[in-house]
């Protein structure tokens, strides 16, 4: 029998109330080292300019001295390290019956939902860091975007592939009529 | 089963060679310094006056030219099948194309005159996959050309049964026809003469160059001076000048819009829009309206003074950005775009107003203005004020003061003509600065949505909305956050609730 109940704006349900699920607690240490990584070569950077170009010449008594390059490591010392501590726990997704939700940003706190009967494929990546921690990247694609729409990054291996297998299952359930 | 003229193998007609002609020009166009490298090289390598070097390098670019095309004609084959177009391509780096016809949404086809006199057509297949998997069949017989649309018409399930679709007559309802007076319109009004002018800025300031090198070691200054021609009347001149380039630029550009739409008509085919137009090539665009992904009606400053419209009805993009495929109706009049509207977003939009003036759009909040000025004027005044002073002088700074206003200008002229109407089935969302761009769309076809909120929005509890359509992103800006979240949830719900395809 056809029906058509009238659906009320306040009984929709809403993305507020949905529980967040954060990213795994191995993140923040992989983002940590990727940051310790970063110094640690921008201070290999900094010790090589000044090898190169930190140059006493005697005789016309000129001294080069870029002992200020290393205010650079210095200051970036602090924001390196301290940003995966605020950016990450900012970031967080919630899986529904019907959607995917993602939300991230310090400055700009962005809510992103993408519908699983519009995703056109997943994909799960991961680079040696995260495999190290034992992190992967899911990437959800929709029609016309130019790269991934929603990359959730963060995410253990075992989280990323249960939501692959879960999403694909959904993409295929979603049938349309033309 | 398939009959033996569908398992050969087709060549076209040689005039085929004409199309392929176009594209070599095309590609050169795109291409300029790599096309005349050689080409130079070789005339300044060769011997002879300049006559005789010009007559022979013009001789081989022709003759390289007309050959390439014929021998791409050669060797391009095609076959029609039950289910698809194949077609072999390529003379060095061979294609096969295979193109289902369950995937073509549209048939459009071109024709120009030597094609026109013999009765041909270049048909261009529009599928939903990427360009690359796009084909055309060059210099074809409009016979072919009409089976293969009444084949696409056939497999589109639109009436209740086969029998009944193949004998029912066809439903071909005129909608909108534009005369002579709507190419100046067109013309006048079109973009390119901007682009032009654009470009024609450096070039002028070569020229400028020139002319003052010229001036300097001729006699025609010492003209000038006899004639004791002021600076005044100097400046009258390069008016004039520009004016007449202006002029030039403002004829090509009609003549454009004669030559791409002259007697355009644009009906309505059952679930197909139709456009025919073009004075020399005759151009026949279709779009499946169940593939329209956004509605733009646009109005930029000459067609604000025309009092017209141009309307595009977009489609999904490849991926790439601005690379949605469009079916462009050049021109409207205020009266006609609601039914134009209706006619594309059909039945399932019903509160839809696209009338830029219109009482239903609600204003975004204010405080964009703020953002914009702090974020456009203030701070680069504050980056920017510091270095400027040290570099040049306190007075250096005072340069920075008008910026500000103006910025607040800009943003004031922007935040007016921002403007969204929520409807129960779609949005229509307005924005500007000299014209109108108002796009309208369905939620049903949103493809994700987005909320995003900077640390100033949240104190005031504001929100930007995006909507990623699949022929591009839409944004509407400051709007309440317990309005964006409810639009979010209901898009969402229309979305996941939907059982018809977005595509």
């Amino acid at each position: 029998m056809f029906e058509n109940a009238e659906i009320q704006p306040e009984s929709l349900p809403t993305v507020e109330s949905v529980e967040w699920q954060l990213m795994d607690a191995k993140f923040i240490r992989r983002k940590l080292t990727e940051s310790a990584i970063a110094l640690f070569f921008l201070m290999v950077g900094t010790g090589g300019l000044q090898a190169i170009f930190n140059v006493t010449l005697p005789d016309e008594n000129v001294n080069i001295s870029l002992g200020w390059l290393w205010l650079v490591p210095l200051a970036l010392c602090v924001p390196l390290f301290a940003w995966p501590l605020i950016s990450v726990p900012k970031k967080a997704y919630a899986v529904r019956d019907r959607d995917i939700i993602y939300k991230s940003g310090v400055f700009w706190r962005t809510v992103t939902a993408i519908p699983f009967n519009r995703i056109q494929h997943v994909e799960k990546s991961s680079t040696p860091l995260d495999r190290r921690f034992r992190i992967a990247t899911l990437q959800l694609f929709t029609a016309g975007g130019t790269g991934g729409d929603l990359k959730i990054h963060g995410l253990s291996t075992k989280t990323a592939e249960k939501l692959r297998f879960f999403i694909l299952e959904k993409i295929g359930s979603s049938v349309e009529q033309s | 089963m398939s009959s033996p003229e569908q398992k050969q193998w087709r060549r076209t007609s040689p005039l085929a060679a004409i199309f392929y002609l176009g594209r070599i020009f095309e590609a050169i166009a795109k291409n300029a310094v790599q096309t005349f490298a050689p080409l130079a090289a070789f005339l300044v390598a060769s011997g002879g006056s300049l006559a005789t070097r010009i007559f022979l390098g013009l001789g081989v670019f022709f003759t390289i030219t007309i050959i390439s095309s014929v021998v791409r004609y050669w060797f391009f084959r095609y076959r029609i099948t039950d289910d698809s177009v194949l077609i072999r391509d390529g003379v060095f780096n061979k294609t096969q194309l295979d193109i289902k016809f369950d995937r073509i949404q549209a048939i459009n086809t071109q024709q120009n005159v030597v094609y026109r006199y013999f009765d041909l057509v270049t048909v261009k297949f529009d599928t939903a996959g990427s360009a690359k998997q796009e084909g055309h069949l060059p210099a074809v017989h409009t016979k072919l050309a009409e089976s293969l649309k009444e084949r696409i018409r056939r497999d589109r399930p639109v009436a209740d049964n086969d029998e009944s679709a193949d004998e029912a007559p066809l439903n071909v309802r005129p909608i909108l026809s534009l005369g002579r007076k709507d190419m100046v319109r067109i013309g006048l009004s079109s973009n390119r003469a901007l682009i032009f002018l654009v470009l024609l800025g450096p070039l002028a300031e070569q020229l400028d160059n020139r002319v003052g090198e010229a001036i300097a070691g001729t006699r025609i200054e010492t003209w000038l001076e006899a004639s004791q021609m002021s600076l005044l009347a100097g400046l009258g001149l390069a008016l004039a000048a520009l004016a007449a380039c202006l002029l030039l630029l403002m004829l090509a550009s009609v003549i454009g819009a004669f030559l791409r739409y002259h007697n355009f008509q644009l009906v309505a085919d059952e679930d197909v829009l139709r456009s025919t137009g073009g004075l020399l090539t005759r151009h026949e665009h279709s779009i499946n309206l169940a593939k329209v992904q956004t509605l733009e009606a646009r109005q930029n400053l000459m067609l604000r003074l025309f009092d017209r419209f141009r309307v595009s009805a977009k489609q999904a993009s490849s991926g790439k950005p601005g690379r949605s495929k469009t079916f462009i109706i050049p021109l409207c009049t205020p009266d006609q775009l609601p039914a134009l509207d209706k006619e594309i977003l059909r039945d399932e939009f019903p509160d839809i107003d696209m009338q830029p003036k219109s009482a239903v759009f609600n204003a975004i909040s204010p405080r964009y203005i703020r953002s914009r000025v702090l974020l456009g004027g203030i701070l680069p005044v504050l980056i920017l004020a510091g270095p400027l002073i040290a570099l040049a002088g306190p007075p250096a700074g005072l340069l920075l003061i008008p910026w500000i206003p103006l910025v607040l200008l800009i943003a004031w002229i922007l935040y007016k003509k921002r403007g969204y109407h929520i409807c129960t089935e779609g949005a229509v969302l307005r924005r500007g600065f000299l014209g109108y761009r108002i796009n309208a769309f369905l939620y049903r076809k949103v493809q994700r949505i987005s909320i995003t909120q900077t640390l100033l929005q949240e104190r005031k509890n504001l929100a930007t909305v995006r909507f990623f359509m699949a022929s591009g992103t839409l944004k509407l800006p400051y709007v309440p956050h317990d309005l964006a979240k409810q639009l979010r949830d209901h898009v969402l719900y229309k979305v996941e609730s939907s059982q018809l395809a977005w595509h």
